[in-house]
């Protein structure tokens, strides 16, 4: 089953042209990885799927789950389940990280007809969650990041994420600023997250994550575009040989 | 009688000095006292934008009114008292200035603690009065101290006595009556703790009505050698009050004094809080919140004088304002040449929710001493974009994640209050004040 569905997607921010047609097709079950180039429109992407204001499409299509992505508020895609982990997650002092977690987590189950859990079922989710993420419980009444080191941010997310279980989780540089214990962690807690019924696209400028979860597709994106998909050995290539090859295949072709 | 009517006065201060011989009484123990701060007021008229300390507050539409000074009445103590705090503590309601003892629940005297209405003061020991006015009074009053000199009809002293401690705060309701328009109210609120000791004091300035009113209230608190006062005070008169406020603080050695400044009510606002502390040791902490709305426009201007040596100030005031509402904040800190081994510290933060709020901000700072350490710092932006970005992603709609991040804002002043039935009332206010819109699902 598609999940997610990109064709010939423009994107615009501000006066600058970002993505220029890029089409991308992710199956439920799949872990894509997209690769490429600093300034090469990678977040530019994973953003606009989640809906970030201060883009603008010019052109093309996203269907998720056969639906217009495009046209649905940040909040409507989060409860429709598409998740994503930021590159730098936001301090939001005074607002407490268990909060926040239960009133998004809710907002889903509510969208889906589902009951809210009360605090007790809750906090019994949230402790088995943590402990996969070899989270402190003190963690939990802090502000949402705040006074987090790096690693921790990026715990968190991965946290958010095996609580809100998105179908569709897009990893903006997940690996970034991490060290290797921590990657191992939340490379882990992705892992442990993968299902049938779940698609992931991972957005890095590493090879290093995708030793830790393996892809089963791998993407180049140069330029606001696909220029090569492969298998996980492309990026392998990618480590040794770098970008320039497949923009000069790219451009000969 | 005079014969200048209400009418015919000319000047703004001329039609009060009118409404001062039209009222006064021939037995007025304290006729002296008021007929000088009269004559001061009327020398020096209301505060124009042309005075630094006013220069963005606007006192015209209050000057072009004339108040006369209100009346006690009865009050249906039913259709009020929802709006006022539960269990705050030993409860004292003064409507439209006046000590009503069957709305107030004074309890069991509390040891050490003794509570007086003023008028009953003033007419036991008038010549105690007038000394403590005369002792406590600046050198040069405002002219709008003046004004509810002239003009106080009652209060409330609260002695404490050495090492007295109270176990549960004080708690004053201002009230207006329903029904109360082009009336003023100059209630004056005196607190006396002696040496060792703590209390808290809550005043709640409840409003009422939706007639113009003018209050005018003046609280004078003396903190002696190592004793503690915390000081609450919610403003939340109605829209079309004009709201203005003195606080005047004295600090002894190793004395403390915390204050808690939420300004949330009357149309036109303006808290004037001084601060001095005199003996060494002393410790301030002044707390504010300040969040108009609609077009109101709400003004606090504090001073901290540091007046002797190894003395320390903390200030944290947050503004949020929305729609057209004007938020103004003006902190000063003096050191005195005496005043070594100060520490002081200023924090002003504010938000703008929309194109058409301003909050204006200043620091000013007055130090004479060398061996110091004063810091300040000041912030004025809107609401994070990617901050708000991150809770919708999370699911949580546009309106509630931005409530939550207003509410974040506020939430340092929150915290800062002790008693849980405040802290509640607070943040119910603030619930309301920026809640959901009637349909909108969270």
């Amino acid at each position: 089953m598609s999940m997610l569905k990109i064709e010939n997607l423009h994107v615009r921010a501000g006066d600058k042209q970002v993505l220029k047609g890029l089409s991308l097709e992710v199956g439920a079950g799949e872990v894509h990885a997209i690769m490429g180039p600093n300034g090469s429109g990678k977040s530019t992407l994973v953003q606009v799927l989640a809906g970030r204001e201060g883009y603008e499409v010019t052109g093309g299509s996203v269907r998720y789950q056969e639906r217009d992505l495009l046209a649905l508020p940040p909040e409507e895609r989060a409860r429709a389940g598409v998740f994503l982990a930021f590159q730098y997650p936001v301090e939001i002092p005074g607002v407490n990280n268990v909060y926040l977690l239960k009133a998004g987590l809710n907002a889903l189950r509510k969208h889906r007809g589902l009951p809210e859990l009360d605090a007790f079922e809750f906090l019994a989710l949230v402790r088995e969650k943590m402990k996969l993420m070899h989270m402190d419980e003190s963690f939990l009444n802090r502000g949402v990041n705040e006074g987090f080191s790096g690693g921790e941010k990026k715990r968190n997310e991965i946290l958010q994420m095996a609580v809100l279980e998105p179908a569709l989780a897009l990893l903006d540089e997940t690996d970034s600023g991490l060290d290797i214990d921590a990657l191992r962690v939340v490379a882990n807690g992705v892992n442990s997250l993968r299902r049938a019924d779940r698609a992931i696209v991972m957005v890095t400028h590493y090879q290093r994550l995708l030793e830790y979860i393996e892809p089963d597709r791998v993407h180049v994106l140069s330029g606001g575009r696909i220029l090569k998909s492969g298998d996980k050995s492309l990026a392998l290539e990618l480590e040794k040989r770098g970008y320039d090859w497949v923009k000069q295949e790219a451009a000969s072709a | 009688m005079s014969v200048v009517t209400l009418q015919e006065a000319r000047s703004s201060s001329e039609r009060y000095r009118a409404a001062f011989e039209a009222h006064g009484r021939a037995d007025d123990p304290l006729t002296g006292l008021r007929r000088a701060a009269l004559e001061r007021f009327v020398a020096a008229g209301f505060p124009t934008q042309r005075q630094e300390d006013w220069k963005y507050t606007n006192l015209r539409r209050l000057e072009a009114r004339t108040f006369a000074p209100a009346e006690g009445t009865a009050l249906d103590v039913g259709a009020h008292e929802q709006r006022w705090i539960a269990n705050a503590g030993t409860r004292i309601v003064l409507v439209n200035g006046q000590w009503m003892p069957a709305l107030s629940s004074p309890g069991p005297q509390l040891p050490g603690m003794t509570l007086l209405t003023l008028r009953q003061w003033s007419e036991h020991d008038a010549a105690a009065v007038a000394e403590f006015v005369a002792r406590t009074s600046r050198a040069q009053p405002s002219a709008l101290e003046d004004l509810n000199l002239a003009f106080f009809e009652d209060g409330v002293v609260l002695d404490l006595a050495a090492n007295a401690r109270p176990d549960q705060p004080v708690y004053i309701v201002h009230q207006w009556t329903d029904g109360a328009t082009q009336v003023m109210s100059n209630p004056r609120v005196i607190v006396r703790a002696a040496a060792g000791s703590r209390c808290v004091l809550i005043e709640h300035f409840a409003g009422a009505g939706t007639g113009e009113c003018f209050t005018n209230a003046v609280t004078d608190i003396d903190i002696a050698a190592d004793a503690q006062v915390e000081h609450y005070r919610i403003q939340q008169e109605s829209l079309r009050t004009f709201h203005i406020g003195h606080v005047n603080v004295r600090l002894q050695q190793n004395a403390r004094y915390s204050s808690h400044d939420i300004a949330l009510g009357a149309g036109l606002a303006r808290l004037n809080l001084g601060t001095t502390l005199q003996g060494p040791g002393a410790h301030v902490a002044l707390h504010g919140l300040l969040a108009p709305l609609a077009t109101q426009h709400l003004d606090s201007h504090t001073c901290i004088d540091h007046a002797a040596p190894h003395t320390t100030s903390d200030e944290n005031y947050r503004g949020i304002a929305g729609e057209r509402g004007r938020g103004v904040f003006n902190g000063k800190v003096i050191v005195r040449p005496a005043a070594q081994k100060t520490d002081a510290r200023q924090s002003s933060r504010n938000l703008l929710l929309g194109a058409g709020a301003e909050i204006d901000t200043k620091p000013e700072l007055e130090i004479y001493a060398n061996d110091v350490k004063c810091s300040h710092g000041a912030t004025t932006g809107q609401l994070d974009a990617t901050a708000l970005f991150y809770l919708r992603s999370r699911g949580l709609d546009e309106t509630t994640a931005r409530t939550l991040l207003i509410r974040a804002f506020a939430e340092s002043v929150v915290t800062s209050i002790g008693p849980q039935a405040v802290r509640n009332h607070l943040e119910q206010l603030l619930d309301e004040r920026y809640a959901l819109p009637a349909g909108v699902s969270s």
